[in-house]
Parts: structure tokens; sequence; C-alpha cells
């Protein structure tokens, strides 16, 4: 699905070979040179988006691709970023920090995911809200593991004397190299069968058992996938801010998680970096507006985004172009959402397991390219 | 004994704050398919506004006849302007919406009222009454039996009432309700003005307990969430006994259970849906869904 909504969003000209390489070389020049030119608080700003972006890209592999709700993203997160500041401390290899990072959160998910995939729709959801909630006593209480309520801070991302670094520019190529293979070796799962699979599963659980895809076993899967790139950002997490506590793994967190996620646009690569963005930069904009109502003004940008592109960021130039052709006629706006969702069930009929979980009405969005206007659902 | 009892009362009591949310939620999912996390906020904002009128020298009574007056036109105004436009899209933005309503009003509270905590006054006397060895507050008696009223109140309303048939038709069927000429969009906001006012009346119940705060609800809102899978989200009935077990069983589990204790009671609902999502994937009480290809 996510080859269907890229190509819909893409220029003729983007897809020529040579542009496509000439940009992925440009942005791999713009990630070596920029951390040399920017200032402090720039890199600091810009290695916080890679971390939350990792956090978002893990949560639409489970919810955007998978369409399982997932309330709990920010546990596997914390998760991992626990174990990160554990492994540091005990003077462990920082490799072996890195691999146990991805991997306690991974098997932790895999664990909840066998049970909770089982129950299906919005039992998935309870079990996942009860992780951050859990998760924060929890946290408190295993003192001796975590510093408790005080956290638990690790220092092993200054820059080394040979690199001739600051530590800011240190940080943000690290979260460069390891945030970019992640999100690298993600597209490619997506677009590849496994993404195939997901897509089939998110569209009609029923399908997909009468298709061989099995989606306990796909629900699963992408669950672990999702817990471990959450244990990647964990590290990433540790890497750059280099403190932990049990605030961290507070449930508004996962909240925000999931705005940002749907902000930047569902089951969308480059939208899961948008989300990033908007997880870091918002707060930073409002608090820029005004102290006193910074969330006030964020319940009401994210109402006033989600008005006008019900399908994140993501879906501006398909708006754009929208707009461009019926210049003059009707709504511009309507469900550019579906354009996410109808790509993913275009071929098969039915609710999506999200729509199943919280109870939607099943109806079809119509797909992207449709002239006509979309159905009232606003005027009664 | 005495400690025994008085505990299943206090959790009867705090399982009712939950089990009105829990109903809050269960009507606008019943009505628009989808779950409301602004619900604990609304209320919040609810209990807000039956202080600031007490404070203007409104009696308490008054105050909060009123603010649940205004909460469901709030709640009808906010189903007609902002959740029409995705009660019928992608169910994920939906879901976001009520989250970003939920920033909105707590910021909201905030910015007006501060964070800082405010005493709200009992609608019920500050005494004790002893029962079988008991001690226990009328405050809890009263939220009590406040909650089973309204729901009592509510099941009249959808059983014996014609709004109550145009209501229930609206969530079982939009489209044929529609054919027989049934309003929906009418109905649809006064599913959601009536679970408004059910979170009113949670809110000022709670508030004198918790302090005002623009945070207050927060972990009721989880219970209540908890509550509505554990007793299924098609069953009113299912969730208020839900949110009743919640309420004893996590009070009980805290003094009885030494590893739990205070700071992880929370833990308590979660499990308790594990096990029984497990023997029963449709909750407690709900019906089981059939799925056709």
């Amino acid at each position: 699905m996510a080859a269907n909504t890229d190509l819909s969003h893409r220029s003729p000209l983007l897809e020529r070979p040579w542009v496509r390489w000439a940009v992925i070389g440009l942005v791999i020049v713009l990630m070596i040179v920029l951390p040399l030119m920017l200032p402090e608080f720039a890199n600091q700003t810009i290695a916080r988006i890679g971390v939350f972006a990792v956090a978002v890209l893990g949560l639409n592999v489970v919810m955007g691709y998978t369409g399982q709700v997932s309330l709990g993203q920010i546990f596997f997160v914390g998760v991992g970023a626990y174990v990160t500041a554990f492994g540091v401390n005990a003077d462990w290899n920082i490799l072996l920090v890195f691999v146990l990072a991805c991997l306690v959160p991974a098997v932790i998910g895999l664990v909840i995911a066998l049970a909770a995939a089982r129950l299906g729709g919005l039992a998935i959801a309870m079990v996942t809200i009860a992780l951050p909630i859990i998760g924060v006593p929890l946290a408190k209480r295993l003192s001796d593991f975590t510093g408790g309520s005080q956290g638990t801070s690790a220092r092993f991302s200054d820059a080394p004397e040979w690199t001739g670094l600051y530590d800011d520019q240190w940080q943000l190529y690290i979260v460069f190299l390891i945030g970019g293979i992640t999100f690298m070796l993600t597209r490619n799962l997506v677009r590849g069968k496994y993404g195939r699979a997901f897509a089939i599963v998110k569209g009609n659980e029923a399908v997909a058992g009468s298709l061989g895809v099995s989606p306990y076993r796909f629900k699963v899967l992408a669950f672990t996938i999702a817990s471990l790139i959450g244990g990647v950002s964990g590290f990433l997490y540790m890497v750059v801010i280099q403190y932990t506590s049990p605030e961290t793994l507070h449930f508004g967190h996962s909240i925000e998680l999931l705005a940002s996620m749907v902000i930047g646009g569902a089951g969308s690569i480059l939208g899961s970096l948008l989300g990033g963005v908007w997880y870091v930069l918002l707060p930073q904009v409002t608090n820029l507006i005004d102290p006193n109502i910074t969330a006030m003004l964020q319940g009401a940008i994210l109402l006033v985004v989600l008005f006008i592109l019900p399908g994140g960021l993501v879906s501006l130039p398909s708006l754009w172009r929208r707009r461009g052709r019926d210049a003059g006629s009707g709504r511009p706006g309507g469900p550019v959402g579906g354009a996410m969702q109808a790509d993913a069930a275009a071929s098969v009929a039915g609710a999506s397991t999200v729509g199943d979980a919280l109870g939607a009405p099943s109806t079809q969005p119509p797909p992207p390219t449709t002239q006509s206007p979309p159905p009232s659902t606003t005027q009664s | 004994m005495g400690t025994f009892i008085q505990l299943v009362i206090d959790g009867l009591s705090t399982g009712s704050i939950y089990a009105a949310l829990a109903l809050a939620i269960v009507l606008v999912n019943q009505a628009t398919g989808l779950i409301n996390f602004a619900q604990g906020g609304m209320a919040v904002l609810s209990a807000y506004v039956a202080w600031a009128l007490n404070g203007l020298g409104i009696p308490l009574l008054l105050a909060i006849l009123a603010a649940v007056v205004i909460s469901f036109f709030l709640g009808a105004v906010i189903e007609r302007y902002l959740i029409r436009r995705f009660e019928r899209g992608d169910p994920d933005t939906a879901v976001v919406v009520t989250i970003g309503l939920l920033t909105l009003i707590t910021g909201f509270c905030a910015w007006i009222w501060t964070y800082n905590n405010r005493l709200f006054p009992s609608l019920f006397p500050l005494e004790t009454i002893q029962i079988a060895g008991a001690v226990i507050s009328v405050r809890s008696l009263g939220t009590f039996i406040v909650i089973v009223a309204c729901m009592l109140l509510l099941q009249a309303l959808f059983l014996g009432t014609k709004l109550g048939l145009a209501l229930r038709a609206v969530a079982i069927n939009p489209a044929s309700a529609a054919f027989s000429g049934v309003n929906v969009g009418r109905n649809l906001m006064i599913g959601w003005g009536l679970a408004a006012v059910l979170g009113a009346v949670a809110g000022v119940l709670v508030a004198p307990q918790l302090t005002l705060t623009p945070g207050m609800m927060d972990s009721a809102l989880v219970y209540a969430l908890a509550a509505c899978i554990l007793g299924g989200l098609s069953s009113p009935i299912g969730v208020v006994v839900a949110a009743w077990l919640i309420g004893v069983l996590e009070n009980l589990a805290a003094v009885y259970v030494p590893f739990i204790g205070h700071d992880l009671k929370i833990a308590v609902p979660f499990i308790l849906i594990f096990v029984v999502l497990f023997l029963r994937p449709q909750g407690l009480f709900g019906r089981k869904a059939v799925v056709r290809v």
C-alpha cells in the first residue's frame, strides 16, 4: 500500500531513476554537511526529531500499515532507553548495549502481541494503553534497575577526541546513521511482500485468511517489529537526551506519538518523518506564541490541521493538485484520508481492522482520484 | 470484616464514577462508532463550570444543574461542528480528533482556572455512618445512589420513550433510521449531549474527592475505557457492572495483595481484562460480532 500511496503523491519528474538518485545523493550530502554548519540548538532539535521520527515509524508499522491501534509505543521507547542506560552504566560494550536495547523491547513486544493479537480489535488498544500506565509505577518500583523516580542518566555519546567534533554534531551523526538505516530497512519491509501482507490483514482479516495470509502471524510480526523500532528510538533517545525517568513513559507521550503519526500521515514513510517534526516542533512553536496557552494551542492546531488535511501532512501535495484540478468547483477538502485507506483495502471489501476495533461502520472511502464530490457526511 | 465491607463500598463508589464515564463512552460509541477520548476532559470542564457558577453565589445544586444543561448543549455543538466531519471517515483520524479535543479542553481549563487544585464543595455531608462494623462516608454512599439513579433514568429513556427509540435506531443502523424518517443528525447531537451530561455528573461527584484540577479525570478515563472493554462496548449494563468490579477489585487488591499496593493498583483492571478477554473476547456481556466475507 505504501508504494501506491507514495506513487500517487509523486510527480512524474521524480519517477525518473536519475532524479531519484540525485535526490538521495543530495540528502546524504546534506546529512553530512548540515551538522557542521548549523548552530548547536538546531543540531539538537534535528537530533530530537530523528529520535521521535523513528518512534513514529514504529507506530506506523503496527497501526498505519497493519491497522492495529497501539497506545503503548512510548513504553517500548522507554524500555529501550532504560536498557541503554543500564548497559552503559554497567560498562558493557556499546554494540552489545545497542543490540539489547533493540532486542529486549522486541521480546517484550512479542510476548504481549502473542496474547493481544489473538484478542483482536479494541483489545489490542486496551492492552497497549495499559503499558505506559503500568510502566510508570513499575519503573518507580524497580528502582535498582531504573533509578526510581529520580531517573537515570548515561553519558556515552560525547564526541571522541580524534573527531574534533562538538558533542551535538557527533550525536546528530549517530542519529542520522542509525535512524537512516532504520528508515531504509522499514521502507523496504513495508514495500515488499510483508508490507502487502500487512495491507491485506489491515483490509480484511477474513480475506487475508482465505488468501493464506495468517492475520495472527502478521499482526504479531508487525507488533514485534514496532516494538523493536521503539527500542531503536529509545537507544537514540539516550544518545541525544542522555537521561531517562518514569516521566519518559508517561501515557500523554504515547497519545502525542499517536497524534503525530496521524498528523504526519498514517501508512507513510515520509509521514513518519513529518510526524517526528510535528512531535518536536509543535510544543516549541506554541511555547513561542504564548507559554500560558501552550496546551490549548496544541489541541486547536491539531484539530485545524486534521480539518483541512484528514490524511495528514503527507497528503498536502495531493490536496494541492486536486485544488488545481477542481479549481472553482465544489469543496477542495473532502476525505483525503481516504487515499490512505482506500488503496490498502481497494481490492478487498469490508472495514479495516481499526474500523472493526473502534466499531466504525464499514464504509469504503472513495478512491482519491474520483471527481465526484465526497459522500455528504458533513451536511444534514 | 469491617475493613472488607468498607473497601467494597468505597470500591462501588469510585466504580460508580468510572461507570458514569464508561456509560458516556458507550453512548457515543453506539451512536457514532468512535471512542471519545475527550470524555474525561469534557467532564472536567463541566465541573469547572459548576464550580465557577457556585463561586458567583448560585447555590451548589442549582449550579450543578446549570452546568449539566450547559454540558448538554456543549456536547451537541461539539458533535455538530467538529465530530460530524470525521464520523464516517478514517477511524484513526477520528480517534486523534478526540485526542486533540481533549488537549484543547484541558488546555482551556488550565488557561482559565490554572493548574492549582480547587476545593469543590460536596453535595453530601462529610459524615460517616456505621454499617456492620464498617465506617462508610455518606459521600461514597451518595455517589453510588446518584449514579444508579442516572442509570435507571437512562434505561427508562431508552426503553420507554419515543426519543429513546429513535436514538437506538440511529445507533443500530443510521441509514435505515434515516429512511424511516428519523432525523439522524439531530439524534447524534442528542446522543453526544446526553454523554456530556453523564460526564458532568461524574465530574461533580468526583471533584470534591480529588479536588478540581484540569487533569482530574485522566485516570478515571483510563478506568472507564477498561470498563468498556471488560463489559463489552455494546452493553450499557455490562460496562456498569465491569466498572463496579474494577472499583472493588482494585481496592481489595491494594490492601490485601502486598506487592500491588497503592501505586500499582491501576494494573488490576488490565490483568482482569487480560484474563477475561482470553476467555470471552467480546467482553463480559458483549455480543459476538459475526464476520462475513
